[in-house]
């Protein structure tokens, strides 16, 4: 359903391009919840890796309040379901999910979120 | 109306539906680091969280499901909240106790009643005005129930 709004052209301004691209590695940031959240607990702190640039919409903290706010590029991440849950039995099986750009960091390496791209707010 | 011993009983249950954590002091003056997180962890956030094998059943929509279905996209579509507004309201806002007791669409028309009821479009007398009266007419329907009638 959503994954349609790409195709159509948004009257909410495009106000920035898009952070990450196809095939970038990311980490779901732990963020404060109060209130709402899309962001599901059990991928926080995975590193998944970007499967699409869907489209840009408002971010769900603010249309949860009826608020016509914040316009944020949205992603498909695509995660291992290993990296998921450690005790899944097979390899190649993932698992897709859909987040909008705060909520992602990006990973240069294994070894911890990159930092120089934060502050852009 | 309850009479007065069920009224006790009623009271009995709502006193059992305390939360399993739960100690004797209520409102504690400080809550640790870890048990707050939880307190405000929305209730709908439940992938990933252990639970027992539950009874899958196929069951197709009940009329008053699907009435209320379309009264909340209704709702949707007059403008007066959005879909993700619908999620906040019906998956969290209700608290877990809610969330975890009352069917499915149970919490999409809680959800609804409270959004008109916070946006004033209604106000909580005159929507309980009318649960009282739909409540007693439906009683008196029970004793002459026609099969066809589908209220």
């Amino acid at each position: 359903m959503k994954q349609n709004k790409s195709l159509e052209t948004p009257q909410m301004a495009i106000d920035k391009s898009a952070r990450f691209k196809v095939g970038d590695r990311v980490r779901v940031k732990d963020m404060p919840y109060l209130f709402y959240t899309r962001s599901q607990m059990y991928t926080r702190g995975v590193v998944g890796t970007i499967a699409a640039c869907t489209y840009q919409d408002l971010i769900p903290e603010e249309e949860a309040f009826n608020l016509d706010g914040q316009v944020e590029q949205y992603y498909i991440v695509r995660f291992r379901q290993k990296d998921l849950w450690p005790e899944y039995p097979f390899d190649n099986d993932t698992l897709q999910t859909e987040s909008p750009e705060r909520w992602l960091e990006l990973v240069s390496d294994e070894s911890g979120p990159e930092q120089e791209r934060k502050g852009s707010e | 109306m309850s009479s007065r011993s069920e009224l006790q009983q009623q009271q009995e249950i709502i006193g059992s539906l305390q939360p399993a954590i739960h100690s004797p002091q209520n409102w504690n003056y400080e809550v640790a680091g870890p048990l707050y997180r939880a307190y405000m962890h929305p209730p709908h956030d439940v992938g990933g969280q252990y639970d027992v094998p539950v009874h899958y059943e196929e069951k197709e929509e009940e009329e008053w499901e699907l009435n209320t279905y379309v009264t909340c996209e209704v709702l949707g579509w007059k403008g007066v909240w959005t879909a993700e507004e619908r999620r906040r309201r019906a998956d969290n806002d209700l608290g877990h106790t809610l969330y975890f007791g009352i069917p499915y669409y149970g919490r999409w028309i809680w959800s609804a009643a409270k959004m008109l009821v916070d946006k004033k479009h209604i106000s909580l007398a005159e929507l309980l005005a009318k649960i009282a009266e739909v409540k007693s007419r439906y009683e008196t329907k029970q004793i002459t129930r026609n099969p066809s009638d589908g209220h």
